[in-house]
């Protein structure tokens, strides 16, 4: 048996979205955008400005107050239950801190990203379709760490704990991914391989993708398109050559320095 | 003014620790009243406390008569402990505020522990004795409640603790409550839920000995019968014996207990 | 761009080591199955139909006295558990005091050296192995039924936790407020008395706050042995089966000790 995967048909669409947290912090203020199939987007914005908050929306970890997203035609902000798990496991996300069961081997980990279109009984018992199985592992062989399937995930590097943190999005055949600061964790080197990890497959595989990124540099390296934030408002929405030094500066309301530069 | 400053806080030190102390007082004043605690009794009770221990004199032939009570003790708390852990599992991820399935079923059940918890192991005997008559079966029913009571409180404190990271992960990716602990809780959990299994199994050896005071089985029964029979070298054998296998069983689990981690 | 990519339909076998620890996982939870099935079939336990008579007799008669306590013997019950606490405050106050000189022996770190630790910690492991009941009977025996009794069993039986934790903490402490002190003249009593003291007082005030809570469920039962406390009239009426007065001891004990515990645990938050 041979599995295909075709072209996703991700489809993103924020509409007048607001988010104010209990403590009354208001974290979006009316946010407006569409994102086309395929594209691969960076978020750019000092901490604070509302970046994990705006990707939080899309599969729903963060519920807007006001305003909706639409994902591939679902609107996921006001679905709930069974519907809500099965947007989200459409959404493939990866995280700052990789957020990877730890005393869990790689294999497993990965294998958990297919717990969301599985049976509740098959991943109650880890009863995994051969088929699944095959998958987890070629996700594994497509970040490069095929070797590191029965390593324990805590005997990684961090650059490779990432990679498992793709593989396990991947693991979804997700039509959309998500990434909140997948690099702020790793070294320069590290960074760089691992972003041009991510944009190679979301471009194999078609995958509209959101990045978080507070580094400029790296941010015009990959994106298809820059969004800047400032204070819960998208500030900047243009390609990545009109971003320029002073762009930047608009979008982070001070001087840049090297600090926003992760270099090479 | 530097001085005042600083003298200030000191004073109100002293108040406080002077009222603590008089409190303290009052609390041991009244206790004698309510106990009438007899502190004559600490040197005439002492002096027959080691009187006793110079009687015990271990007879050895009653080892083969202390032998089947002391493997009934052992089976008490192993299979409380087995039972107690099969139960108290669901109910540690029912009571662990990140793993509840909602406020009310999660406020139910750790009330329930609370009472689990706030009756005593001997209480909990007595109580099933009374139900189900003399025997071993309500002791391992008492322990077995007591057992689910210590476990998941134990449990849930290790589940609230546990790295969220992962349970965010989960949710992202779809997987609903049962698969999102199957996955991300339980790795975290598993080597402690272990250890405290086996830190339980300690405390019901231990009080399975006892147990049979209150007619539950296990070798509390001879324990008894030895005592009401002023039997001091029958005693001293069974303490002695009851002394090496709980320190064993102490021994093995704190061993298997350092291995875990 | 976004070729379909066939997919390798292949599992890597798993290496050896991770289909060993599958097999010993297994294994030993097979081995815990097998001995608990063994354990259930050769304890002797009553055969079920004997358990069922057992419960029609009293689980109906059960179930109604514990939803209607009787609240006659609320007084009584009340008063019992008022000198059930009292006892567990003197035992483990007498538990601390002996505790106290014992666990120094034990840490081997300031006094005596550690020629007496070993002996010392031998001392406290033997008695926290002997079981506390039977200390009660012993002192029953001794002093007559009543709190006393109770009171020393709980004095002596503590010695064991208390000793281990406090010389715990002692092993623990940092010795450069020692040295400060001897360094500036100060004798042993001095050392210990602004030294050691003001470190280990939090720590051990928490223990025995610990221990107190632990004695507390003691105290209620010590008396099922004459030893004084609300184990005596309890176990009268669990005897006689008047199971609405047993429900209203339980919900005295229950409710003392929940309120007692939520008490102390907020103290000994405040303290480390």
């Amino acid at each position: 048996m041979t599995e295909t995967v075709g072209p996703a048909v991700g489809h993103i669409a924020f509409e007048d979205v607001e988010v104010v947290y209990k403590t009354g912090l208001k974290a979006l203020k009316g946010v407006t955008l569409s994102i086309p199939k395929g594209q691969f987007v960076v978020v750019v914005g000092l901490s604070g400005a509302g970046k994990s908050t705006l990707i939080r929306t899309v599969n729903n970890l963060v519920t807007p107050s006001s305003g909706r997203v639409v994902v591939e035609g679902v609107d996921i902000t006001h679905a709930r239950g069974q519907a809500l798990r099965a947007a989200r496991s459409d959404i493939g996300m990866i995280f700052q801190t990789f957020n990877l069961v730890k005393r869990s081997s790689v294999i497993r980990n990965v294998l958990s990203g297919r717990l969301g279109d599985l049976p509740a009984w098959r991943g109650v018992l880890s009863a995994f379709p051969k088929a699944d199985q095959a998958y987890a592992h070629d996700c594994l062989a497509r970040v490069g760490i095929p070797e590191k399937a029965y390593v324990r995930a805590d005997a990684l590097s961090g650059g490779q704990q990432q990679r498992v943190g793709i593989a396990r999005a991947l693991a979804q055949r997700p039509s959309v991914m998500l990434a909140d600061e997948p690099v702020a964790s790793l070294d320069p080197p590290t960074s760089h391989a691992v972003m041009s990890d991510l944009k190679r497959i979301a471009r194999e595989d078609g995958i509209t993708t959101i990045v978080n990124l507070h580094f400029i540099d790296m941010a015009r390296d990959y994106a298809d398109r820059i969004i800047g934030m400032r204070d819960g408002v998208v500030v900047f929405d243009g390609t990545p050559q009109e971003a320029t030094d002073a762009a930047f500066e608009e979008i982070y309301g001070r001087p840049i320095d090297d600090k926003d530069l992760r270099g090479a | 003014m530097p001085d005042q400053a600083a003298a200030l806080p000191r004073a109100t030190g002293r108040v406080k620790s002077f009222v603590t102390l008089a409190l303290v007082a009052a609390l041991f004043v009244v206790a004698f009243g309510q106990t009438k605690f007899n502190l004559g009794a600490l040197f005439t009770g002492a002096s027959d406390f080691f009187r006793f221990f110079g009687r015990l004199t271990p007879d050895l032939t009653a080892l083969p008569q202390i032998w089947p009570p002391l493997l009934q003790t052992i089976q008490i708390a192993y299979v409380a402990t087995i039972i107690g852990a099969v139960i108290a599992i669901p109910l540690v991820f029912l009571a662990s505020a990140n793993t509840a399935v909602d406020p009310v079923s999660m406020w139910l059940a750790r009330t329930l522990l609370t009472v689990l918890r706030s009756i005593p192991d001997l209480l909990w005997a007595a109580l099933f004795v009374a139900v189900l008559g003399l025997g071993a079966l309500p002791g391992v029913v008492a322990l077995t409640l007591f057992s689910i009571g210590v476990l998941a409180k134990l449990g849930s404190e290790t589940v609230e603790s546990i790295d969220p990271g992962p349970l965010e992960a989960l949710k992202a990716v779809g997987a609903g409550r049962n698969r999102t602990i199957v996955f991300a809780v339980v790795p975290q959990i598993a080597a402690t839920m272990v250890s405290y299994m086996l830190y339980v199994f300690e405390i019901n050896v231990r009080a399975s000995v006892v147990i049979g005071f209150v007619g539950a089985g296990g070798i509390g029964v001879l324990l008894q019968t030895y005592m009401n029979f002023f039997d001091y070298p029958g005693l001293g054998a069974l303490i002695l014996v009851i002394f090496i296998v709980v320190l064993a069983i102490d021994g093995l689990s704190v061993w298997a207990r350092s291995r875990l981690i | 761009m976004s070729a379909a990519r066939p997919i390798p339909n292949v599992i890597p076998p798993a290496p050896a080591h991770v289909r060993r620890n599958r097999a010993m996982l297994i294994a030993g939870i097979a081995v815990l199955v097998a001995l608990f099935i063994l354990a259930i079939a050769t304890m002797s336990l009553p055969t079920w139909s004997r358990v069922a008579s057992g419960l029609q007799r009293n689980a109906l008669p059960l179930l109604r006295g514990l939803v209607r306590p009787e609240t006659k013997v609320l007084e009584l019950a009340w008063n019992s558990m008022v000198v059930t606490f009292f006892m567990a405050i003197l035992g483990t106050a007498l538990g601390a005091l002996l505790a106290f000189p014992l666990s120094f022996i034990a840490a081997g770190n300031l006094l005596g050296g550690t020629r007496w630790a070993l002996p010392g910690k031998s001392l406290l492991v033997a008695v926290r192995t002997f079981p506390e009941i039977v200390l009660a009977v012993i002192f029953v025996a001794a002093a007559g039924p009543g709190p006393t009794a109770g009171i020393m069993a709980m004095g002596i039986h503590s010695i064991g936790y208390l000793g281990k934790v406090f010389s715990d903490v002692i092993e623990g402490i940092d010795q450069g407020p020692m040295e400060a002190i001897r360094a500036a003249g100060g004798n042993q009593l001095h050392t210990f008395l602004f030294a050691v003291v003001p470190q280990v007082l939090p720590e051990f005030a928490s223990n025995v706050l610990y221990r107190f809570e632990i004695n507390l469920r003691s105290a209620a039962v010590l008396g099922m042995v004459g030893a004084g406390g609300i184990g005596l009239p309890l176990i009268q009426r669990l005897q006689f089966r008047r199971w609405a007065e047993v429900s209203m001891f339980l919900i005295v004990i229950v409710a003392f000790i929940v309120v007692v515990d939520a008490l102390s645990s907020r103290i000994r938050r405040r303290l480390v």
